[in-house]
């Protein structure tokens, strides 16, 4: 287990390496010149050559690469002052600390993403598992429809209608703001409420629908009908049997949602004006900021690689014939 | 001052939409709903307009909090890094300047007084010499008296290498336009010369330019003329907790999230004619994208019922429904901005003159208002100034307005007598559907003047940077540019000179007419404003007639709704924003 994880955190750093060179250098393949956002109206070439030479950008570009990776493991002085590591750099548009952004930003997201996972989770799964066990039935039809229907819709259309409903009209729910855990705890969950339902529906849908093609899957192989023609009893079956056969393409679908929604929930955010990680992401590139575009892919890819490893791990304890080496 | 990119790129979606659901019909995208706003001359006041406290506001209280959302981040509150209208909008706040514009809550006129200074200033005859002197009394938030030290301490710190962003006005009048060669700021120690700047007292404060400005008492009422006590300068890290010397001081910001100003007790109103400071409190909620802003607005539910945007104009998709409802409409601000939209044409490429009348002719403004959102958020136009400009007079040499679903008859027979037939031009635009719309817009009615249209779209964050490029591919490409001050000192230099052409400049044209170039020059040094203003206008209309660098057609205008808790929401028309300092909630 221990040279398994090893593999794959060694690995999981390489992708980041990797992920962070191609992200710096696609920069460098726009036209677009951050200098100009930063030049004031009445712009003029010295202004941009000075621009450039504060921003670093008049160093070759693997030079500054290089040095944009030494920041990240042992910090960095740069014209603003002393950046600690991990050092992502000072944003381009307001000078700010990029992780010191990042970090502001995170738990917005982090909520939102632990509280639509749970939703969606609860709900999808749920749902597949009763349809499943009761193939054919009006309740079956009923969630199949609305799982349909759910997957077809999209969160920036469902999103203003549920505000518009829930929060303006019956003022059942907040309409969506930041979490604050250290003043309001209590106004941090009930402000995301709104955002994680609407979020989970697009999940759900998906999770109720794979759930119930693989729980029908699982209950028509032989080794259930075995079990079940051995008389013992069908709701251990279901659950210890046909379950925990489904359970593996389900956590892998989990992990790779959860790394997602963790990484940034762009329109949700967005929809919902939450201050997280995909806001921010769509803010940085409007704003041509590299250091906080960086900052931002790597913080959402490192999320994603990480739920793949631990998904993987996790394989070895949902189905003991997988040994991980 | 300069809408943010990040807005233009940002309002474009919700623009379209807007188009889309108007059908071209009535409502937002016609005219019958929207009043003609109302423009005025800003004047210069006296020194008894400049005595504090501001004139209150009917029915007004103190208390309160209003909630200001904006789509975009202020990215900076250092003072001498303000410079873009959500940035301007707010500054007032926390930051007194020499001078500042006064708005009368009853009547909504404009006038330029003194802020920090006793009165907009005492010039030399040759207006190259002003003096102003500092009130009693005025301090900031930490107690300590602010002094003409401090305001020329915050001059000198324009000069350093990180202070890129706001207005150059006042450093290049005084040093040129290499400033930072002369002199690198008082870091390294040195202080501006009293050659330059000198202060007699801690009260008064003496500006030697070197060359006669006669609009200076309105440069001195940018955010960036503003006093900076040294000893708590921090440099760069200054952007993120300004020292207060207004009615409010900074409890915290959050870059891109959010700003809360808290009062400042040490702001004494009897020094201030502008500032009325009703509400306790101002809680900005930044990045919230349209339409869900408007839509906020709109509802007012819950603390939205006490919350405006002071630079965001409203989601076009929701102006029918605004506009159609005498509620919402009630609580509506619809005035001129100073911006002024423009077809630029590419004169590097399209040479002939008689070529770039052709396309002006051909222009369709009326369409293009429609395709843009309508008339409560541009009025057709046909000058290089806005109407906003002191001495604005109105022409309109290629029928823009008399004939504005454009003249391709007339357009078939200046390319005749030009000798071209087969004419094919690139029209640049950022790639967004309000864009492209204009540029569908615009090819459909070119075609009638037999011109072949090339639609070339640009990603929207390297549009300028393209397009700014001096040797560009295109030939067409849409620019806009605003006056910092009602004189078009602020708009024909920058961007109809001829010598400073360079990749990044504002002349997007590149106009380059000798004439033109000496008349900046002449009228530059006209020491008397109203004589400066009206030949600015002269000359923006020659530029027009005889060099037909770009087809105006556009001036933008400020429409937004704002929540039924409040009341005195006035308008800066120098600036093209709602006016903070008068509102109060209910």
């Amino acid at each position: 287990m221990l040279r398994f994880l090893v593999r794959r955190v060694l690995g999981a750093i390489v992708i980041l390496i990797l992920i962070s060179a191609v992200t710096y250098f696609l920069f460098f393949a726009l036209p677009a010149d951050p200098a100009l956002l930063s030049c004031g109206k009445n712009c003029n070439p010295q202004t941009v050559a000075l621009i450039h030479h504060n921003l670093g950008l008049d160093q070759p570009i693997p030079v500054q690469y290089w040095h944009y990776m030494v920041g990240l493991f042992a910090g960095r002085d740069m014209p603003i002052g002393h950046c600690n590591a991990p050092c992502f750099g000072f944003s381009f548009a307001n000078q700010q600390p990029v992780w010191d952004i990042i970090k502001d930003r995170y738990p917005t997201t982090l909520t939102l993403a632990v509280m639509g996972a749970a939703i969606f989770l609860t709900i999808g799964v749920g749902l597949g598992l009763i349809s499943a066990a009761r193939q054919g039935s009006l309740f079956d039809k009923i969630a199949s429809g609305i799982s349909l229907t759910g997957q077809s819709v999209q969160i920036y259309f469902i999103g203003p209608l549920a505000i518009y409903l829930f929060a303006d009209n019956l003022g059942w729910l907040d309409r969506g703001h930041d979490v604050d855990w250290a003043h309001n705890p209590v106004g941090s969950i009930t402000g995301m409420i709104l955002p994680a339902l609407v979020m989970s529906v697009i999940f759900w849908s998906n999770y109720s629908r794979q759930t119930r093609s693989l729980m029908v899957e699982q209950l028509s192989e032989e080794h259930v009908r075995t079990a079940r023609a051995k008389g013992m009893n069908w709701r251990y079956v279901f659950f210890r049997y046909a379950l925990r056969g489904a359970m593996g393409p389900i956590i892998t679908i989990f992990g790779i949602d959860l790394g997602s929604v963790f990484g940034g929930a762009i329109i949700t955010e967005t929809t919902f004006g939450l201050h997280g990680i995909g806001n921010l992401a769509v803010a940085a590139v409007l704003q041509t900021d590299l250091p906080l575009e960086m900052g931002v892919m790597l913080f959402s890819a490192a999320s994603i690689v990480l739920f793949n490893v631990l998904i993987d791990a996790s394989y070895a304890f949902i189905d003991p014939r997988i040994r991980l080496a | 001052m300069r809408k943010t990119h990040y807005a233009a790129v940002l309002a474009v979606g919700a623009l379209s939409l807007s188009a889309c659901s108007s059908g071209g019909g009535s409502g937002a995208g016609g005219t019958a709903d929207v009043a003609k706003p109302t423009v005025q001359t800003i004047t210069l006041g006296s020194a008894a307009d400049s005595q504090g406290p501001a004139p209150a506001v009917d029915g007004a209280k103190k208390g309160g909090t209003v909630n200001d959302l904006e789509q975009d981040d202020f990215n900076h509150l250092d003072p001498g890094q303000l410079y873009v209208s959500n940035q301007q909008a707010i500054a007032p706040l926390y930051s007194r300047t020499l001078t500042g514009y006064k708005v009368d809550p009853k009547s909504g006129s404009e006038k330029l007084v003194g802020d920090l200074a006793t009165d907009t200033g005492e010039a030399s005859a040759d207006k190259k010499t002003w003096t102003y002197h500092l009130k009693d009394g005025l301090k900031y938030e930490d107690g300590t008296p602010i002094t003409s030290q401090d305001v020329k301490y915050g001059i000198e710190r324009l000069y350093a290498d990180f202070e890129t962003e706001g207005p150059i006005y006042v450093q290049t009048w005084l040093s040129g336009q290499d400033y930072r060669k002369v002199y690198q700021g008082p870091y390294g120690g040195k202080d501006l010369p009293d050659s330059v700047i000198s202060t007699p007292d801690s009260k008064t404060i003496v500006f030697h330019f070197q060359a006669p400005h006669a609009d200076a008492p309105y440069a001195m009422s940018m955010p960036n003329v503003s006093p900076i006590p040294k000893a708590k300068d921090t440099k760069q890290k200054y952007d993120q907790h300004p020292v207060s010397s207004g009615p409010y001081k900074i409890e915290s910001y959050n870059a891109g999230k959010s700003l809360v100003l808290v009062r400042n007790d040490n702001w004494d109103p009897k020094t201030d004619p502008i500032r009325d400071a009703y509400p306790d409190k101002w809680n900005f909620e930044l990045g919230i994208q349209d339409p869900g802003l408007t839509e906020r607005l709109m509802a007012g539910s819950g603390d939205d019922k006490d919350a405006l945007s002071l630079s965001q104009s409203a989601a076009p998709s929701q102006m029918v429904t605004i506009l159609g409802d005498s509620k919402l409409k009630s609580r509506t601000v619809n005035q001129y901005q100073p911006f002024v939209e423009e077809l630029s044409i590419n004169t590097s490429r399209v040479k002939d003159p008689k070529v770039r009348q052709a396309i002006a002719y051909a222009f369709p403004t009326k369409q293009v208002q429609q395709a843009l959102g309508g008339a409560a958020q541009m009025d057709v136009g046909s000058n290089l100034l806005s109407p906003t400009i002191g001495g604005f007079k109105p022409y309109d040499p290629y029928g823009k307005l008399t004939n504005p679903n454009g003249d391709p008859a007339k357009a078939k027979e200046l390319l005749k007598e030009a000798g071209v037939s087969n004419l094919k031009l690139t029209l640049a635009f950022a790639n967004t559907p309000k864009w492209r719309n204009f540029g569908t817009t615009l090819k459909n009615a070119f075609a009638k003047a037999g011109i072949d249209l090339q639609l070339q779209s640009i990603d929207a964050t390297s549009y300028y940077t393209l397009v700014g490029k001096v040797n560009n591919p295109y030939d067409l490409y849409r620019t806009g540019w605003g006056a910092d001050w009602g004189n078009g000192s602020t708009v024909i230099p920058p961007v109809r000179d001829g010598r400073i052409i360079a990749d990044g400049v504002a002349n997007y044209t590149h106009i380059n007419d000798p004439h033109v170039n000496s008349e900046i020059d002449r009228i530059n040094a006209i020491t008397d404003l109203k004589t400066q203003q009206a030949e600015w206008e002269k000359l923006s209309e020659y530029i027009l007639k005889n060099d037909s660098p770009s087809v105006p057609f556009g001036y933008d205008k400020f429409f937004n709704i704002y929540g039924e808790g409040l009341g005195g929401v006035t308008f800066r028309q120098d600036l093209g924003v709602i006016n903070a300092n008068t509102v109060y909630v209910k």
